[in-house]
């Protein structure tokens, strides 16, 4: 296990260190992005530029600029080039909005799309499943933009069931903090849902058909126990694994649009003003923040597969 | 005890249909039979013949939207058929327990052994608690003869081997103390040795037990070993009942007498085959492979898996020499060595005279056509989604033969290996398994190499149809002056095919020699050993065999 965790720090380290020095030098080539030019304001006289330059250290080498602000970002000091607002501050301000949107998302798809999925599969072929896979389909296939438009058109402007904008801190009211994020969840939800549902339906059909399913029901027990103890469990495996990605990805970034569209003051709302301000400072380190979270739940990952599947060793490959 | 005893099942008429794209499949046809109390009832057939279908059935099992069940399976005054679910899960394990073939899937992977008995247990016996359950897996795993129970109730069945993995299902089984078990060709997937012990533990228990047993299986050696009664069943019906020895000496029905016919005796006169004084085709000298055990942060090398260690041997032009070994000997390994589809760790190889131990991938690729491997597994060693022309035609293709000729030679070996043109454009799953075997064995001629290593190429069929395989390998060597290793860990059918036997232990070859003399004067304990557990189809032999050997 200690030899495990060591080596995941170090890959994940590398991983850090690739793709901040992707997102570096993709803004370096991007045309109209020099800092200085921006920072200068709209027809700048050429000295200004040249000092803001010569202060900000824009002339200085690419590999000596990149190194100066890793160590301004994880000392903590780094400063936006828009309004020279403190980075790290603003994205410790956005986490909790960040990581209320997303674990309660994270909840809601969960239970539904492992509800869904048990119940399409025990009653597979019937009624109830080709409703279930009809919705699913549907869930899938909803852009998130178009569904975060319905449901504020219909549920919060026209009738005005649900608050349309805004994040209310859950120390202030816990109430008032889930009835702002429903619309939120339900948004990052539904198409996760579809999927969830979809692929534990098709793993469980896969693992009735197992002998050891058959073996289960030989020895006597119901079929309620053979379906929850031997059919759901194996097939929550592949469940996980999914998961694990799903949610790193979606704090690491996917939360962004859905941050932007309900003006959740999260870390995805954050990304998404600076990629617009073409910000390089803040951009880096929300790209570190997600990149840090998608490596750290693939890890979690493996811990968990090796809980739930005893053939699985931590920290050997196979052969 | 006098009279006739009043059966304990009762099953009469029972036909079992399933609804499928093609019409209704009849498994079951009428199907009538009693079980006594105390009896060992063994249903024979081969695959396809409908005894697993007629076994799920009387336990209810093949209960699902599509199948068809009528007729009546009487157990004491209940009618199985009819009864409702609850009836029949209160039946399931308490009163009728079931072993099942392959004792590697039947077991839940995550759970521990000991936890899957005690589920059996508190499955009907809610009041157990959960220590108690524990404490009678113990019981019960020791009773199976499963050394160090109480440690090894902890274990997760990938930690078990085969055969100890089958005494568990056998513990869990009888966990409840039914009237009756079912076992559903319990020895099929283990090896000879293995098989060997589990049917001595399913006699003893019959025995001290009184249990009435149903014993499901393909193959009349292990019958003979063990039945009391026998019925042969054949496309869903049963042609042959009887006593065992009524159904080994006067069997009526021409089906049964061919299913005989068809058992490998190791102990029959294999034929006669000439000293071979050729040049020597493949010499294999000293062979090693180790696979490293690897630990912590920097992936030491902290032990090693010798899977091949140190073996040697020759194999000459036109003979065929058979390796034969347990599970895990490494039989395999040593044949994939020898062809240089894994790197071996030292040792060499000479093909033809000229060394191939640490050819590049390139520099074997031309060497590849002429040797060539049918595997173990038919239903895994086909790609589903490519037709057998496919796939018998494409070494041709990938060496370089086009169209109309590849195809012309494909229908050649179809033809050859007992398959017809009309087989040309199907798919595998529309073949039987020595059917398939028949197409692995036609790809494996397609480039004609001169050397053919066969890996347990009969061991997942029929009996029935080793005889036919087994046949054709031996006309298709004549016919090509093929070379060929002939692995498997069954010592009979090793015998039946080789010129010489060498016999493999823990990555050592302990014993080589001719194949009469390794099998009729073995040297090694551990030959002796392999030959002992090869079952005898011949309930005489097989008893007296017994005599001798519970008096030594």
């Amino acid at each position: 296990m200690g030899a495990f965790v060591l080596r995941r720090l170090a890959g994940m380290a590398a991983v850090l260190f690739a793709v901040s020095v992707l997102t570096f030098l993709i803004f370096n080539v991007i045309p109209n992005s020099d800092p200085a030019q921006r920072m200068a304001g709209k027809s700048p006289t050429p000295q200004l530029v040249a000092s803001i330059t010569e202060e900000w250290g824009f002339d200085d080498s690419l590999p000596q600029q990149y190194l100066t602000m890793m160590g301004k970002i994880f000392s903590g000091d780094v400063i936006s080039y828009q309004g020279q607002e403190d980075v790290d501050n603003r994205i410790v301000e956005g986490i909790p909005a960040t990581f209320s949107l997303c674990i309660g998302a994270a909840v809601i798809w969960m239970f539904f799309g492992i509800l869904f999925g048990y119940l399409s599969a025990v009653r597979a072929g019937g009624l109830l499943d080709k409703t279930l896979t009809i919705a699913a389909v549907a869930g899938i296939s909803v852009p998130v933009f178009w569904l975060a438009a319905v449901l504020l058109n219909y549920l919060a402007y026209e009738t005005g069931l649900f608050p349309a904008q805004g994040y209310v801190k859950l120390t202030e009211d816990p109430i008032d903090w889930a009835y702002h994020l429903i619309l939120p969840w339900i948004t990052v939800a539904v198409t996760l849902v579809g999927l969830y549902s979809r692929v534990l339906r098709s793993n469980m059909l896969d693992a009735m058909g197992e002998d050891y399913v058959r073996t289960a029901r030989a020895k006597g027990l119901r079929e309620r126990q053979v379906m929850s103890r031997h059919v759901l469990r194996n097939s929550l495996i592949g469940i996980v694994t999914l998961f694990g990605l799903d949610f790193g990805a979606l704090i690491g970034g996917s939360a962004i649009l859905t941050e932007a569209i309900f003006n959740l003051n999260g870390v995805g709302l954050y990304l998404y003003e600076s990629i617009e301000n073409l910000d390089l400072p803040p951009i880096m380190a929300i790209v570190l923040f997600g990149a840090f979270f998608v490596v750290l739940f693939n890890a979690l990952v493996d811990i968990a597969y090796a809980y739930l599947d005893p053939r699985v060793k931590l920290g050997t490959e196979a052969q | 005890m006098s009279g006739r005893a009043e059966p304990l099942l009762s099953v009469r008429d029972l036909r079992v249909g399933f609804a499928t794209e093609g019409g209704l499949v009849q498994a079951a046809d009428g199907v009538s039979f009693d079980l006594a109390p105390g009896e060992v009832l063994a249903i024979v057939g081969e695959s396809g013949s409908g005894k697993s279908v007629t076994a799920q059935t009387i336990v209810g099992l093949t209960r699902s939207h599509n199948a068809r069940i009528e007729g009546t399976v009487r157990l004491g005054d209940a009618d199985l058929i009819t009864a409702n679910d609850d009836e029949l899960q209160r039946v399931r394990g308490e009163r009728i327990g079931m072993v099942f073939q392959d004792p590697m899937t039947s077991f839940n992977p995550v759970y521990r052994i000991g936890a899957q008995i005690a589920e059996a247990i508190r499955a009907h016996r809610p009041a157990v608690g959960r220590g108690e359950a524990r404490e009678q897996a113990i019981a019960l795993l020791d009773s199976v003869g499963i050394p160090e129970a109480a440690r090894r109730v902890d274990d997760y069945p990938h930690q078990f081997s085969g055969g100890m993995r089958q005494r568990a299902m056998i513990a869990m089984a009888l966990a409840l103390e039914p009237e009756v078990l079912i076992a559903d060709e319990p020895t099929t997937a283990l090896d000879v040795t293995v098989q060997a012990q589990i049917l001595a533990l399913l006699e003893r228990i019959n025995r001290e037990r009184g249990l009435a047993t149903i014993l499901i299986t393909h193959d009349l050696g292990v019958v003979a070993e063990v039945a009391d009664r026998v019925l042969v069943m054949h496309e869903g019906r049963i042609v042959e009942r009887g006593s065992l020895d009524e159904v080994f000496y006067s069997a009526k029905d021409p089906y049964t007498r061919r299913l005989l016919d068809a058992v490998v005796r190791i102990d029959g006169a294999p034929p006669l085959r000439a000293a071979r004084t050729s040049e020597p085709l493949l010499e294999v000298t000293d062979l090693v492979k180790h696979y490293p055990v690897r630990r912590g942060l920097l992936r030491r090398e902290v032990d090693q898996v010798r899977a091949v260690d140190g073996v040697g041997f020759t194999l000459r032009q036109g003979e065929t020499l058979g390796l034969v070994g347990e599970s895990g000997c490494g039989k395999s390994t040593l044949c994939r060595a020898a062809l240089q589809l894994i790197e071996p760790t030292s040792g060499s190889v000479r093909f033809e005279g000229r060394e191939i131990a640490g050819l590049s991938r390139r520099e074997m690729r031309p060497l590849r056509r002429e040797m060539q491997i049918v595997f173990q597994d038919p239903y895994a060693s086909l790609n589903p989604r490519k037709r057998v022309g496919q796939i018998v035609g494409d070494p041709l293709r990938l060496h370089g033969v086009s169209g109309g000729e590849a195809r012309r030679r494909v229908l050649e070996l179809l033809k050859r290996v007992g398959l017809s043109a009309e087989h040309y454009d199907r798919y595998p799953h529309e073949f039987s398994g020595g059917q398939r075997q028949r197409i692995g064995i036609a790809r494996a001629l397609a480039l004609r190499p001169k050397l053919i290593v066969a890996d347990e190429p009969v061991s997942a069929l029929d009996v029935s149809i080793r005889a036919q395989i087994l046949d054709l390998l031996a006309e298709l060597q004549e016919d090509f002056g093929l070379t060929y290793l002939f692995v498997a860990h069954d010592i009979g059918v090793v015998r039946h095919v080789s010129d010489r036997i060498a016999v493999m232990n823990a990555g050592k070859i302990v014993e080589e020699g001719p194949a009469d003399q390794v099998c009729e004067r073995p040297s090694d304990p551990f030959t002796q050993k392999l030959l002992a557990a090869v079952p005898i189809p011949d309930p005489h032999e097989a008893r007296a065999r017994r005599q001798t050997v519970g008096s030594g």
